[in-house]
């Protein structure tokens, strides 16, 4: 398609790379120079020679069904001299200058550098060209002259750069600093002394591996990676406005769990988005699976089902495939392969979705708890265009097919699915019915007491009773219709439908529904003479009102409202007779129904009723995105692994691989992950012991003034980088230094309110827009909204909040309490197991020095302090100041010390950082 | 220039990333700065075209900075300062019967709302006579409602728009009047976070960006209406409180029994312990800004504090903001802080007034009357003050006042359940703001709407007019500060209203 130009322009750019000039990256490379800013066709805006002869070429390739691209288009026309200038077409590209104008030609000296110039680039097309949307093809493992430091591929890779740039790799880390890094890493906890000396004790080859293969196993990890992953999938609980859920769904922390025990399980990363996608047309029976799709619930989003789907649609492509679809809402990308067209193919896999909530065992009560799911509401809804992505402004004449990016490969194999019994009738397992009758008989007794007590009041209104008494009535009703209906249903299943018992049942069930029926029609009537009546009253009075105000000559304005006052009562009224007479036709025909001969035609008793096909939509994406020839989903993946290991991801945007994205710093590395990653069967953990065992994550993180001088940003890791630890990361090691961490797995979100009271992980507590607990925000929290990647910054704020908060100075005590238990009045050895807990490592003998003599010389100023106070001045008493805050009496010098020093410990910048 | 394997923002240590990633919300550029002067920062300029602003403005700037004045829920247009006696001649017809009856024209008024779940939103056509009377002010004779007499003392200092036109009829359109976007779109950069980007701080001690009041409730945007969206939180408003005694979150130890004295010695033993275990990484430049953040964030413990302290001020000053008077003390001690923090080289800050847990106080879909008496009578002796204490110290110069809503309310009177026909309903058709101060042309009317106050009908100006407004009077191009990867178009950006300046 000759009009996407920007899009071959980008192709253009990204062939020549480097290559391309500045003043060739422009529209006059190919077309002829125009005045018209804002062209809309080709005509308005021809090509010059080369432009159209690069029209033409693709043209060919096109009707021969050939590849089309520019780089193939640029290689017919390489050789020919488009502008005849003299100079060959690829030549006056290279040297900067119009193949299409005569006029603009290569001088002398350019020409002799020509030759040079094309070797470059030949060299530079026949070199590794990183292709994210072609099917990965495993690279070959790089042979290198310094073999001794490779533990596996992804060293030999990494090694590679190293050479080409004259880069040494740092030593090693010292055991404790790798000890630290490993476990942050993968369970997000610092190691214990005891681990730490363990591991410093065991001399075996592999003491590291066996390290690492504990700390996979380790449940916790699940937590940790399972953080990671509900930044990239957007997790939210729910948010709204009062009670009313606005966006994403109560009880959708069962998909946290679910994450969190995929990983711990270690489920292939194909069948996670199988599950997220489309567990309830893949595994429909399996609520266990169905917990996964609140990756699609999380989108819900009440006042707008537009921006609900377009927020599925965005976020699925970036989370899964790194694409930004988001332009081509309203117009083709401009940058990579999406037409508008297959922007909204990709959006009809959604059209059909909707979300609902099941019943678990054990709550009735859907608001209270529930199994928060997707499901297809419709069989076919139609898709539109919307033109510029307005959707007031819909192409109706073409309806869209569901369908992916052709560009990315291959299609969807799309077969509606025929869902189990479950699905379509969730109320039909034993334990929701059991649990409907139970409430219906619950009912009952409450009915009965509320009537008890009107009647023992000696004034009551006959009309409260009258009430009282029909509501008692409807409950038993509602009882009895419920029983015979569920009974009626019991004998379809066992295939008795027609038979004669059923007949009589189901015929029973039809007369107690009708009794109900009538019941509740005929309360809805009273109700309805009541504001029938009430209106009356207020329109009398308004208009009492308004004429006594025009009598007394009051303020022409107030009578004008006044006067507006009266009209709205009138118009209530009205409204109100039109309910009363709906509400008497309702009854009558509830009445007539009731004295017809009755029949077998009973209502289900659930209104729980969905439809039982799904399009299978959802599901023939999800196959095709975990398909191995998808050139995105693997990369992706490994590139947000890679990205959470090192701090630093191979393509530094993560959620776009397209051309406005930024080209990766290893790109065979990640070609190579991505390829072993589908040899593993998408076994996440297989990748994290491949990575965080090789040498390139076991580098010292430490500074080299040679190799700095090459590569300062460490592009190439010549070390590993140092990362900051995560917000979540921060407060669940203050509080397990503290020996405060609940180890509770799973369950509802916590309030954000007990952020800095709660004992749970950081990832139990609720986060949501405009939820979200201040401290860890102030560490750089997910924004739910997005969060591809974490941006981690220096504060004053994390300052504040470390050496402040009650959370921090609690912790701080309690810790310095435990350590001060052991050590006694002995300094050293406190200040060694201090270091030991806080920064997992042992102080050096200046630290060790200075902090000793910290002890001492505070515990001096302390206790100076404390005898100048006079006993007068108790902290105690200062209450004003303490902001409501329950002011302790300090702990006696010597102890105040060490929890100074423990706190001064949880500020220190080796706390915070992960070397 | 084309720079290959540029790592990630967050990991990108060119200079102004480092400087924003050590700056940050609380001083932006001023810790940055203080590194730059230690040298720390200048091993490794390197530019190119995703490099974060320098810092220095694009052209002369006329403001250093700018107080930002939001009323939540919507102020009357037609009742503050675009006033319309045309409503008490026709007061109690319907528009149909009056000559205007084409403003009602469906195409006009669908024309300009977002998202066809709006399109469904009643439109009142029974006119209400307006409910407070209005006069002539100054040497320009600016008309003004008499529910803000004492701004409209200050007439000849203001620039009125009447042309303001928003593209949401509900109160989302809080979040439209900072960021441009329908509240659907997201959090994405508040024009306070956009000058916070593009500038440097001028002071060592205080936030760049500081937010006062209760901000929008999280229906209409929340907290995201003083966010920096894709900017990073680092760009995002301060909330401080006006109580010296908890001014923000962490501000104080949360236990009393420690001192400042104590704390100091902790943070000298922390200062030590962190020089010497940075030997082994002397290029760590989140060391060194962690090191000086904790220098920073123990002078903050007081200067924040010390601003906030009115009792500095003497007792006139304190009266020209109405703080002796209950009505007006709470908005009237803002505006001073906005003041002292302006004084002491705050970029920007945003005052919030009317913030509560839903729509916004100014919302009164009933009682127009009394709501408007009410609360025009917290803000508007404050404000008044605060141009004159500005003026007086000769700060309105190069201080920029801007005045603003998300909305302006109907003509018609409002039916809505049983309060009827007292209120007025949301009117994003065409609704006023004003500027004041630093490059602003004095008791200047700029752009009108129709004789019933309905349409904004000449010089139409969409609310980031008013952004690129104050971008273009803070020296700052906002195309130059676009972020790779997130494409604003012509109507984010906005175009200056050129008619209002000096």
């Amino acid at each position: 398609m000759s009009e996407a130009t920007p899009a071959n322009r980008a192709a253009l750019a990204k062939h020549f790379d480097k290559f391309l000039s500045g003043n060739l990256n422009k529209c006059i490379t190919c077309h002829l120079p125009s005045d018209n800013k804002d062209p809309q066709s080709l005509e308005e805006f021809p090509h010059n020679p080369f432009g159209a002869r690069l029209r033409a070429v693709g043209q060919d390739l096109s009707a021969a069904e050939k590849k089309n691209d520019v780089p193939e288009r640029l290689a017919l026309i390489a050789t020919e001299d488009a502008d005849a200038d003299g100079v060959d077409n690829l030549t006056e590209l290279l040297l900067g200058h119009l193949p299409g104008a005569a006029k603009d030609t290569p001088g002398e000296n350019e020409l002799a550098e020509a030759k040079k110039r094309r070797a470059d680039f030949e060299k530079f097309l026949s070199g590794y060209r990183w292709q994210p949307f072609v099917t990965v093809k495993r690279p070959e493992i790089p042979k290198l002259r310094n073999s001794k430091w490779l533990r596996n591929p992804i060293d030999a890779f990494v090694a590679t750069e190293h050479e080409a740039r004259k880069l040494k790799p740092r030593p090693e880390a010292a055991k404790p600093i790798l000890l630290r890094r490993v476990y942050l890493d993968l369970i997000g906890l610092s190691p214990t002394p005891q681990e730490l000396r363990d591991f410093e004790k065991d001399k075996s080859t592999n003491a590291y591996e066996k390290v690492v293969g504990r700390l996979l196993a380790d449940p916790r990890y699940g937590e940790r990676w399972g953080r990671h992953w509900m930044d990239i999938w957007r997790y939210s609980d729910w948010a709204g406005y009062n009670a009313e859920v606005r966006d994403s769904k109560p009880h959708i922390w069962r998909w946290r769990d679910w994450i969190v025990d995929s990983l711990n399980e270690d489920k292939g990363y194909d069948k996670m988005l199988e599950e997220m996608l489309a567990a309830d047309e893949l595994y429909p029976e399996s609520t266990n699976a169905l917990r996964a799709t609140g990756f699609l619930v999380r989108n819900y989003k009440m006042l707008s089902r537009e921006q609900w789907l377009t927020d599925t649609i965005h976020h699925t492509a970036k989370a899964f495939l790194g694409v930004t679809m988001n332009c081509a809402k309203c117009h083709d990308h401009k940058f990579d392969p999406i037409s508008q067209a297959e922007y909204y193919r990709f959006r009809a896999i959604f059209e059909p979705h909707y979300v609902r909530t099941d019943r678990v065992s054990g709550e009735h009560d859907t608001v209270k708890d529930g199994l928060v799911r997707v499901y297809d509401v419709d069989s076919n809804p139609p898709t539109y265009l919307f033109y510029r992505g307005d959707e007031r402004s819909p192409n109706t004449n073409h309806v869209i097919p569901p369908g992916v990016p052709a560009a990315l490969g291959h299609s969807l194999r799309i077969e509606p699915i025929k869902l189990p019994r479950y699905a379509a009738y969730p109320d039909k397992r034993d334990f929701a019915e059991r649990q409907a009758i139970e409430a219906s008989e619950k009912a009952i007794p409450v009915a009965r007491d509320a009537l008890e007590k009107i009647k023992s009041d000696k004034n009551v209104d006959a009309k409260k009773i009258a009430e009282a008494e029909l509501k008692l009535a409807l409950a038993e009703a509602e009882r009895e219709s419920l029983l015979l209906t569920v009974r009626a249903e019991h004998l379809v299943d066992e295939g008795k439908k027609e038979s004669e018992e059923w007949r009589k049942v189901a015929t029973e069930a039809l007369i107690a529904q009708r009794k109900v029926a009538v019941l509740k029609t005929t309360q809805t009537l009273n109700e309805a003479r009541g504001k029938e009546a009430e209106a009356q009253t207020k329109l009398a009075q308004k208009t009492k009102d308004a004429e006594e105000m025009e009598k007394a000559g009051k303020d022409a304005n107030d009578v004008a409202v006044a006067k507006l006052s009266v009209e709205k009562a009138s118009d209530d009224l009205k409204k109100a007779k039109t309910k009363t007479g709906e509400a008497e036709k309702t009854l009558a025909d509830a009445e007539k129904a009731k004295a017809e001969p009755a029949e077998t035609a009973y209502k289900p008793s659930s209104p729980e009723v969905y439809p039982e096909i799904s399009t299978g939509r959802r599901a023939a994406l999800a196959r095709w995105l975990t398909d191995t020839q998808n050139p995105l989903t693997a990369r992706v993946a490994m590139n947000h692994i890679w990205l959470r290991h090192f701090g630093q991801a191979i393509v530094p945007t993560t959620s776009d691989f397209g051309l406005n994205g930024r080209p990766p710093t290893h790109p065979q590395l990640l070609d190579w992950l991505a390829a072993e990653f589908l040899t593993q069967k998408w076994s996440i953990k297989a990748m994290h012991q491949l990575i965080v065992t090789s040498s390139t994550y076991r580098m010292a993180s430490t500074f080299d003034k040679g190799n700095a001088k090459v590569d300062v940003e460490n592009v190439y890791l010549w070390r590993t980088p140092s990362k900051r630890m995560e917000a979540e990361a921060v407060r669940d090691n203050l509080l397990f230094l503290g020996g405060n961490l609940d180890g509770k797995m799973g369950g509802p979100e916590i309030p954000a309110a007990q952020g800095l009271t709660s004992k749970r992980r950081s990832l139990y507590l609720r986060i949501a827009a405009e939820k979200e607990v201040e401290f860890l925000k102030i560490f750089d929290g997910p924004d739910p909204v997005e969060c591809y990647a974490r941006r981690p910054t220096v504060m004053p704020h994390q300052a504040l909040a470390l050496a402040n908060s009650e959370l921090a100075l609690a912790e701080s005590r309690l810790l310095a309490g435990e350590l001060a238990k052991t050590a006694g009045e002995n300094g050293t050895k406190f200040v060694n197991e201090a270091f030991m807990r806080v920064l997992a490592r042992k102080p050096t003998r200046q630290e060790l020095r200075e902090s000793v003599n910290f002890l001492d010389d505070q515990t001096k100023w302390l206790l100076k302090k404390q005898t100048a106070a006079s006993p007068k001045a108790e902290p105690t008493q200062d209450k004003s100041k303490s902001n409501g805050a329950e002011a302790k009496a300090p702990a006696p010098p010597a102890q105040r010390a060490k929890e100074d020093l423990i706190l001064v410990l949880f500020n220190h910048n080796d706390f915070i950082t992960v070397r | 220039m084309k720079n290959e394997n540029r790592p990630s923002r967050c990991r990108g240590m060119t200079r102004r990333t480092f400087l924003a990633d050590t700056g940050m919300g609380f001083t932006g550029l001023a810790l940055g700065a203080l590194l730059f002067k230690d040298g720390v920062a200048r091993a490794n300029e390197i530019s190119s075209p995703n490099d974060l602003p320098s810092g220095f403005p694009h052209s002369r700037p006329k403001a250093k900075s700018v107080i930002w004045i939001f009323m939540i829920g919507g102020v009357s247009h037609i009742e503050s300062f675009d006033v319309k006696p045309a409503l008490n001649r026709y007061g109690g017809k319907s528009i149909q019967e009056t000559p205007f009856a084409d403003v009602l024209d469906p195409q006009r008024v669908n024309k300009i709302i977002a998202g066809k779940e709006m399109l469904e939103r009643k439109v009142f056509s029974r006119l209400m006579p307006l409910q407070t009377g209005y006069q002539q002010y100054g040497n320009s004779g600016l008309v003004v409602s008499d529910w803000f007499k004492n701004i409209g003392q200050c007439a000849d200092d203001i620039a009125v728009v009447r042309s303001l036109w928003t593209n949401d009829n509900d109160h989302g359109a809080q979040l439209t009047f900072h960021t441009g976007r329908h509240v659907r779109d997201g959090a994405l950069p508040t024009i306070g976070s956009w000058v916070n980007y593009g500038l440097g701080s001028m002071n060592d001690n205080l936030p760049e960006f500081v937010v006062m009041g209760e901000p929008s409730a999280p229906c209409c945007g929340g907290t995201w209406v003083h966010g920096s969206g894709y900017l990073g939180p680092e760009y995002a408003g301060v909330r401080i409180e006006v109580d010296p005694k908890k001014p923000l979150a962490f501000i104080n130890p949360s236990d009393p029994t420690m001192s400042r004295e104590e704390q100091e010695k902790n943070f000298s033993l922390l200062g030590r312990l962190n020089r010497m275990a940075g030997i082994e990484y002397p290029d760590d430049k989140f060391l060194q800004a962690r090191i000086k953040s904790y220098e920073l964030a123990f002078q903050m413990q007081t200067a924040i504090p010390d601003t906030l302290d009115l009792e500095k001020e003497n007792d006139s000053t304190k009266k020209l903001y109405g703080l002796d008077k209950e009505e007006t003390k709470t908005f009237g001690r803002q505006c001073l802080v906005a003041r002292r923090l302006v004084e002491r080289g705050v970029r920007f800050v945003q005052l919030y007034h009317g913030g509560s847990s839903s729509a916004g106080a100014w919302d009164s879909h009933a009682e127009i009357k009394a709501n408007h008496t009410k609360l025009a009578g917290q803000v508007d002796q404050p404000i008044a003050g605060l141009l004159r204490d500005l003026k007086q110290r000769g700060m309105l110069e190069d201080t920029l006042v801007v005045w603003g809503t998300e909305f302006g309310r109907t003509p018609g009177a409002e039916f809505s359940n049983d309060t009827v026909g007292t209120g007025r309903d949301h009117h994003p058709h065409g609704f006023c703001g004003w500027l004041a101060g630093a490059g602003i042309k004095g008791g200047v009317v700029h752009g009108a709407t129709d004789e019933l106050g309905f349409h904004a009908v000449e010089n139409r100006h969409f609310v980031t007019d008013l952004h690129a407004t104050v971008m273009h009077l803070m020296g700052l191009n906002s195309r130059k500060l676009e972020v790779p990867g997130f494409k604003r178009l012509d109507m984010d950006h906005g175009e200056p209203i050129k008619e209002i300046l000096a």
